[in-house]
């Protein structure tokens, strides 16, 4: 099963996108977003990025989707929404489930699995350690490289979410 | 709006579209995309209303989607290619992938649903930047990515635009809806000859900007948002009657004017590429444009259109400045002597 981790974990992870794209109340969908978050971290782990996982964990999970869930929990209702009350959500639930499944047994009784892009069977999804990963982690050379060489992707990122705080404001802040 | 917020936003939008089209590196392109829309909303909210509102939600939710196909196409590029350096898309999926999104943020068919919605929805300031200035962004990466694009989707996408736009616009008597759907045609015209001729795509991009430009303004100045009220136009300045004529019938491809040179120079390119066809019945459709151009221009400037009696008689508020209109009316009319210089682009 180690071997087939990371495909095992993107199957978990696709449910929990249905979970939350099939649009319940936005408490459940933030409930499946940590458990999305929490298992693309264990992705990204696999493929050795242990400093990205900890920023998904850090800032996405334990900041962005904190500040969420408040905002959330302030604007809620009295009977929210869950993927079993409403026929329409437990429908799209159930077909995302359904094309998943389905697209999990192409994968793994076919050869080979071209969608989009081609690959044969499970065993595209294994892990295979190269070894040579040197001395540094290169999650942490990205974000040295990022200060130094790429400080332009730095300014119009940070400008954006400047940007982006000012664009709400005006647009809630309304007349 | 508070000015200084206002600014800053309007600049953003500007910056957004400066990154995508200067950038190397294809994640910093989307993302001039997307901070191109995130500083746009705003602005098309300008006035508080629902319809405001409503025609900003549509916008954001095609724009966004336009930019997940793109950001998909990107990846797809990136496993194919192994880099992300904008030549040519390496791969047909993702060149397919990327020419739809870029199709469904111009507003070809058939994505063209959102253009007469929004831009019926927003104030005609921001519909102006809408139609013109938005537009240049994705145009820029589809004459970067031109070499690779499959032809008989363009191709497909292209002709269906410049029949919906002229099909779509015979119906509408509200202005603004009538300058979407002559967006949607003049886009088809455009990307119809990508492929054979990115420069002349250029050119009509840059005489179409100036048309709309001119409209627009015009359009503003009067105050005017339907076809009753712009009948109006030879009560409260005569003179723009006639300013109204000329860039009616210069958007609908006449000559002497100026807006018959993209055509002209269109239908030759795709003519000496062996396709007789595909021009003919592009010129033929045009003439559906050409038709309720005429109709505004018969109500407005040919005829004194039917108007009960107070309405002959206006008061004269305080003029409205409007920017750069004599040059932009000189230019979107009388630029077809110049058609030689374009020469110097080979």
């Amino acid at each position: 099963m180690m071997t087939y981790i990371v495909f095992i974990l993107s199957v978990i992870f696709v449910v929990s996108f249905v979970g939350f794209s099939s649009k319940p109340s936005p408490i459940y969908g933030g409930l499946v977003l940590i458990v999305s978050g929490g298992v693309g971290c264990g992705i990204i782990m696999n493929f050795g990025g242990s400093f990205l996982g900890l920023m998904v964990f850090l800032i996405y999970l334990g900041g962005m989707l904190v500040v969420f869930g408040y905002t959330t929990a302030m604007a809620t209702e009295q009977y929210p929404e869950v993927w079993v009350s409403n026929t329409t959500v437990m429908g799209v639930f159930l077909l995302g489930l359904l094309m998943e499944v389905m697209l999990v047994l192409y994968v793994l009784k076919s050869e080979e699995v071209g969608v989009v892009f081609k690959f044969s069977g499970v065993g595209d999804w294994a892990i295979y350690d190269t070894g040579d990963s040197g001395v540094f982690s290169e999650g942490i050379m990205g974000v040295a490289a990022l200060y130094s060489y790429g400080a332009w992707v730095v300014i119009v990122t940070g400008w954006s979410l400047f940007v982006g705080v000012l664009v709400i404001l005006e647009v809630t802040r309304g007349d | 709006m508070n000015p200084l917020i206002f600014t800053t936003i309007l600049m953003t939008v500007l910056l957004g579209t400066m990154i995508v089209m200067m950038s190397s590196h294809w994640l910093m392109i989307w993302i001039g995309f997307e901070m191109n829309l995130l500083a746009i909303i705003p602005i098309l909210m300008k006035k508080y209303n629902p319809r405001t509102m409503e025609a900003s939600t549509k916008y954001f939710l095609t724009q966004a989607t336009a930019s997940m196909l793109l950001m998909m196409a990107i990846i797809i590029n990136l496993m194919h290619s192994g880099q992300w350096t904008i030549t040519k898309v390496f791969n047909p999926t993702a060149s397919i992938i990327m020419t739809s999104a870029l199709a469904m943020k111009l507003g070809l068919t058939p994505f063209h649903f959102w253009v007469p919605e929004v831009t019926q929805g927003i104030s005609l300031t921001s519909g102006l930047i809408l139609l013109t200035w938005q537009k240049l962004a994705p145009m820029s990466i589809l004459y970067q990515i031109s070499p690779s694009i499959n032809l008989n989707i363009l191709l497909t996408m292209a002709v269906l635009s410049i029949l919906v736009g002229g099909w779509g616009g015979l119906n509408q008597t509200q202005l603004r809806k009538i300058m979407a759907y002559s967006s949607i045609a003049h886009m088809g015209w455009m990307t119809a000859v990508l492929v054979y001729s990115p420069t002349l795509t250029m050119l009509n991009m840059l005489i179409y900007i100036m048309m709309t430009l001119t409209m627009f303004m015009l359009f503003i100045h009067s105050s005017s948002t339907t076809t009753l009220s712009l009948s109006h136009t030879w009560n409260k300045t005569p003179l723009t009657t006639t300013l109204i004529l000329i860039t009616l019938l210069s958007m609908g491809g006449l000559p002497p004017l100026s807006g018959f040179m993209p055509k002209w120079m269109i239908i030759q390119e795709l003519t000496k590429n062996s396709s007789i066809i595909l021009p003919t019945l592009m010129a033929i459709m045009a003439l559906l444009n050409l038709y309720f151009y005429m109709r505004l221009t018969y109500s407005t400037s040919l005829t004194m259109f039917p108007s009960t009696n107070n309405m002959k008689m206006k008061w004269q508020f305080e003029t409205k400045r409007i920017t750069l209109l004599p040059p932009l009316i000189v230019m979107s009319s009388l630029l077809l002597p110049l058609t030689p210089m374009l020469s110097i682009l080979d």
